[in-house]
């Protein structure tokens, strides 16, 4: 088999990606469903933190409009980064038709890519319909610079990678236990709750703050927030966009490694 | 008594075929653990940072969370499968159901067995054991025949709005996500003392979307803090009362939208 | 004794219009437009006791919602409707008990457990005592030779062993009328010949009322005396099997394999006609009523040299074939 051009394997994930949105479109009833609990969501968040503050201006630092910012966006982030169906690989898997991705003439984990960026692409027009009213519902502001503003999208792009080699990571376990439903809720709670998705990591308290730190998830949704709200300026912004970058390179040889393992037992299982 | 035996028939045969997949119940049910457990994370960590929230403790609003959490690992074990309603009726599995001389409903139910929810249940009762420890409330018998009776009575108010909510797949075939949304709004914010919300917010999860009901006005009448709710307090006291009339009412309704079904293919 | 009574069933489904497009869901959602298609329209017939009737009609032509009607899955838009004395869709428990359904491609049995733990389930559901629940099984694990599969978790049967799993179970509760819907399709031909041996039987020995729906004329011709035939939702025909076919094939034909091939256009008979002609072969049709068969094979041999032929009976398949092209004629006309 010769190897293909990148242009047709470039088109090849483009096709795959288009296939993953038009499925995720199918159920835009659902979608339009899910904007309306998003927003409920994240109006009654503005709730609870409002009647945490009380009348306490500022607490850590922090004052109610920046924890509320930080609540709607991290939610909003959050819902676009992490649809459900957040890895195709168990389904594959469990219908038997890896053997049919693997023969592809394009990389298994490269397909697994493109189908999560079709699915956050079918998403995008949703989202900026939703972000307009999930401000007018929850609150937000502006970044306090455009510096941090293009830092943003640097971190929230990078924190989107991770996401993708994080999920694909769990995808592959399906190659092991085979049923993969119990290990992804788990997987999505605590990914969810140490990212920060939830509550800032500043709130937390100093050992949680310690293991949410020394861990990849903050990296996904945390750090690009605290980017966007001016928390993390300066050697420490550099600092953090290193960091979301060191993340990337070490969950991308892990998950070299353990693809090398899974195909090995693909090949010795027969799929 | 026939239909009972039934049921307990059937949900044996589902444990028997989950049996087969016996590695995963530990996984599941720390699945279900974590689902629930994430919410009470965040409760946790705000309080434990900010103090009380609307007035509430720590202890007291653990005690809200562990009776709601364990209302809803009440109803949401046996009735797992209603989740799954879409699916059998878009791929015509209720007609089996319909040709059978037991209760379609119980036959759904009974379809397999839930045990992801069970980490609900067990999160649930942990939580409230550890909960009533540390809540300043006189456990005369009064007080825990109420709590057992409001826990009964949640239950059957969460399982009416889904119920309800479901039979209405009979004629829309989707309404999977529109079930998930009320769910989630029930599990998030059921979980906090309904005080801390606006008005408006207070009235619609108190009669359209009953939620209060199910943990809020019970916790409230526990803790002695009928006081500071906006509605009389023997409304609070009635809730157990509240869920059995719901449920009976999304149980009547349920049973005539089956009428509409249409089955797949013709 | 009648067991079956259907008059006048008309049956519409009526569906939220789609939209497509952007925001299609959301229009189809909160607009309120609907489209109404009638899939039965006003049919009618009696089935008396032990009857074994073949339903049929090409795809859509309304025979799964008729079918769905009788069993009580379905509520009938207008008309009568009454099984063995009950109105199926008002008293779905009573109806279910006097009736056993085998639908070919759903399955009723417990997927990830053994057969047996099925029968057991299927026993209590309907109450089975057990005097009666063993000689069944014992009887028809013999007759459909699932011994060797009792114990076999039913995900992993074949296709035909499953299918006679399904109709062990439909059957346990020995209900009065039996509905088969498409219950040899995708069996292969041992397969096909077991469960009809088994659905001729029951219908001779317990008296079982059967109807059937298939797409397979063969299981009509093997076990059918009567058909009803619909089509856009309307009955077309309801009769014997053989009357049908004097009435639609009023002839038979002869096919006959020349030694000279090219001789083949130049056969003529006296009241016979060429149906067809290719390869060397002709089909002469002639009507039994006028001429003998005898005859129009000796007219043959008397002017051509034949190296082989054969007396053709006209086919189900053909004659239903017919039917509906007849049919669309007459329609296209009006």
């Amino acid at each position: 088999m010769s190897r293909p051009t990148p242009k047709a394997v470039l088109e090849a994930y483009g096709a795959i990606a288009r296939v993953n949105a038009g499925s995720a479109l199918a159920y835009r009833a659902d979608y339009v469903v899910g904007i309306l609990g998003l927003l409920v969501q994240v109006f009654l968040l503005r709730m609870v933190w409002e009647a945490v503050y009380a009348d306490r201006g500022s607490v850590d630092g922090v004052d109610l409009s920046t924890t509320i910012a930080y609540a709607t966006l991290a939610t909003v982030q959050y819902w676009l980064s992490n649809p459900w169906n957040f890895s195709v690989i168990p389904q594959r898997v469990r219908e038997g038709k890896i053997a049919i991705d693997l023969s592809r003439p394009v990389s298994f984990l490269g397909q697994v890519v493109a189908g999560q960026v079709g699915t956050t692409a079918a998403l995008a027009p949703f989202a900026l319909v939703a972000v307009p009213f999930t401000v007018l519902v929850g609150g937000a502001q502006p970044p306090p610079s455009v510096g941090a503003g293009l830092a943003y999208v640097v971190s929230l792009g990078l924190a989107y990678v991770i996401t993708i080699l994080l999920s694909s990571l769990v995808g592959l376990s399906t190659f092991w236990t085979l049923e993969v439903g119990g290990f992804f809720m788990i997987y999505r709670m605590v990914s969810q709750f140490l990212a920060g998705a939830l509550v800032p990591l500043w709130f937390m308290p100093d050992w949680l703050r310690t293991v949410a730190e020394v861990l990849p998830f903050q990296a996904a949704t945390y750090t690009p927030l605290a980017v966007y709200l001016g928390r993390l300026a300066g050697p420490d912004l550099a600092a953090a966009l290193i960091v979301q970058a060191g993340w990337i390179v070490l969950l991308w040889l892990v998950l070299r490694l353990v693809w090398s393992r899974a195909l090995h037992r693909v090949v010795v299982q027969g799929g | 008594m026939r239909t009972f035996k039934l049921y307990a028939a059937l949900v044996g045969a589902g444990l028997r075929g989950e049996a087969q997949y016996r590695g995963n119940l530990l996984v599941m049910l720390v699945a279900g653990m974590a689902y629930q457990g994430i919410g009470l994370a965040f409760v946790w960590v705000v309080v434990d940072r900010f103090g009380a929230i609307g007035g509430w403790t720590l202890g007291e609003v653990f005690f809200l969370y562990a009776l709601r959490l364990t209302a809803h690992g009440l109803w949401v074990v046996p009735f797992s499968q209603l989740n799954q309603l879409d699916l059998v009726v878009r791929e015509g599995e209720f007609d089996r159901y319909l040709v059978r001389p037991l209760n379609p409903l119980v036959q759904v139910l009974t379809r397999r067995v839930g045990l992801m929810q069970a980490g609900d249940l067990v999160g649930g009762l942990l939580l409230l054991a550890y909960a009533t420890t540390i809540v300043d409330v006189d456990w005369s018998p009064g007080a825990v025949g109420f709590l057992l009776l409001a826990v009964v009575g949640g239950a059957l108010v969460e399982v009416a709005v889904q119920l309800g909510l479901s039979g209405l797949t009979f004629r829309l075939l989707s309404t999977r996500m529109l079930r998930i949304q009320v769910d989630s709004v029930f599990g998030t914010f059921g979980n906090y003392p309904l005080k801390i919300f606006p008005s408006v917010a207070r009235f619609l999860f108190t009669i359209v979307l009953p939620m209060a009901f199910v943990a809020y006005f019970p916790a409230s009448v526990l803790l002695d803090r009928t006081g500071e709710l906006a509605v009389p307090s023997w409304f609070a006291y009635g809730s157990p009362l509240v869920g059995a009339a719901l449920f009976t009412l999304a149980y009547l309704f349920w049973s005539r939208q089956t009428s509409h079904y249409t089955s797949s293919g013709h | 004794m009648t067991v079956v009574r259907a008059h006048d069933l008309v049956k519409e489904f009526r569906r939220p219009k789609r939209f497509t497009g952007a925001f299609g869901g959301l229009r189809t959602l909160l607009t309120r437009q609907y489209t109404t298609t009638r899939a039965v329209d006003g049919v009618s017939f009696d089935i008396e006791a032990g009857e074994l009737v073949g339903y049929l009609g090409p795809n859509g032509a309304g025979k799964s919602t008729t079918i769905k009607m009788l069993t009580g899955i379905l509520v009938p838009t207008s008309g009568q409707v009454e099984v063995a004395g009950v109105v199926p869709w008002k008293e779905r428990e009573r109806n279910a008990r006097h009736i056993g359904v085998v639908f070919g491609q759903r399955s009723q049995l417990w997927w990830d457990l053994p057969l047996r733990d099925s029968f057991r389930l299927i026993g209590k559901l309907y109450d089975v005592p057990r005097e009666q629940y063993h000689p069944n099984l014992e009887r028809f694990t013999e007759l459909l030779d699932m011994a060797d599969f009792l114990d076999t978790p039913v995900r992993q049967l074949s296709l035909g062993q499953r299918m006679r799993g399904d109709l062990a179970a439909a059957m346990l509760y020995n209900p009065r009328i039996l509905y088969l819907d498409e219950p040899t399709i995708g069996l292969d031909v041992v397969a096909k010949e077991r469960m009809r041996a088994f659905v001729a039987e029951l219908n001779r020995d317990e008296g079982t009322t059967v109807i059937l729906t298939t797409h397979d004329l063969d299981d009509v011709e093997r076990l059918c005396s009567r058909i009803v035939l619909i089509d856009h939702g309307r009955v077309l025909y309801d009769g014997e099997v053989a009357a049908l076919k004097a009435r639609y094939a009023p002839y038979r034909e002869v096919m006959v394999h020349l030694a000279h091939p090219d001789e083949a256009t130049a056969v003529e008979v006296p009241h016979a006609e060429r149906a067809r002609a290719e390869d060397g072969k002709v089909w002469l049709r002639f009507d039994p009523e006028t001429v003998q068969v005898a005859d129009v094979i000796a007219a043959v041999l008397a002017r051509h040299q034949v190296s082989d032929l054969a007396i053709i009976e006209p086919e189900l398949e053909g004659v239903i074939h017919q039917i509906y092209a007849q049919r669309s004629v007459i329609s296209a006309r009006e």
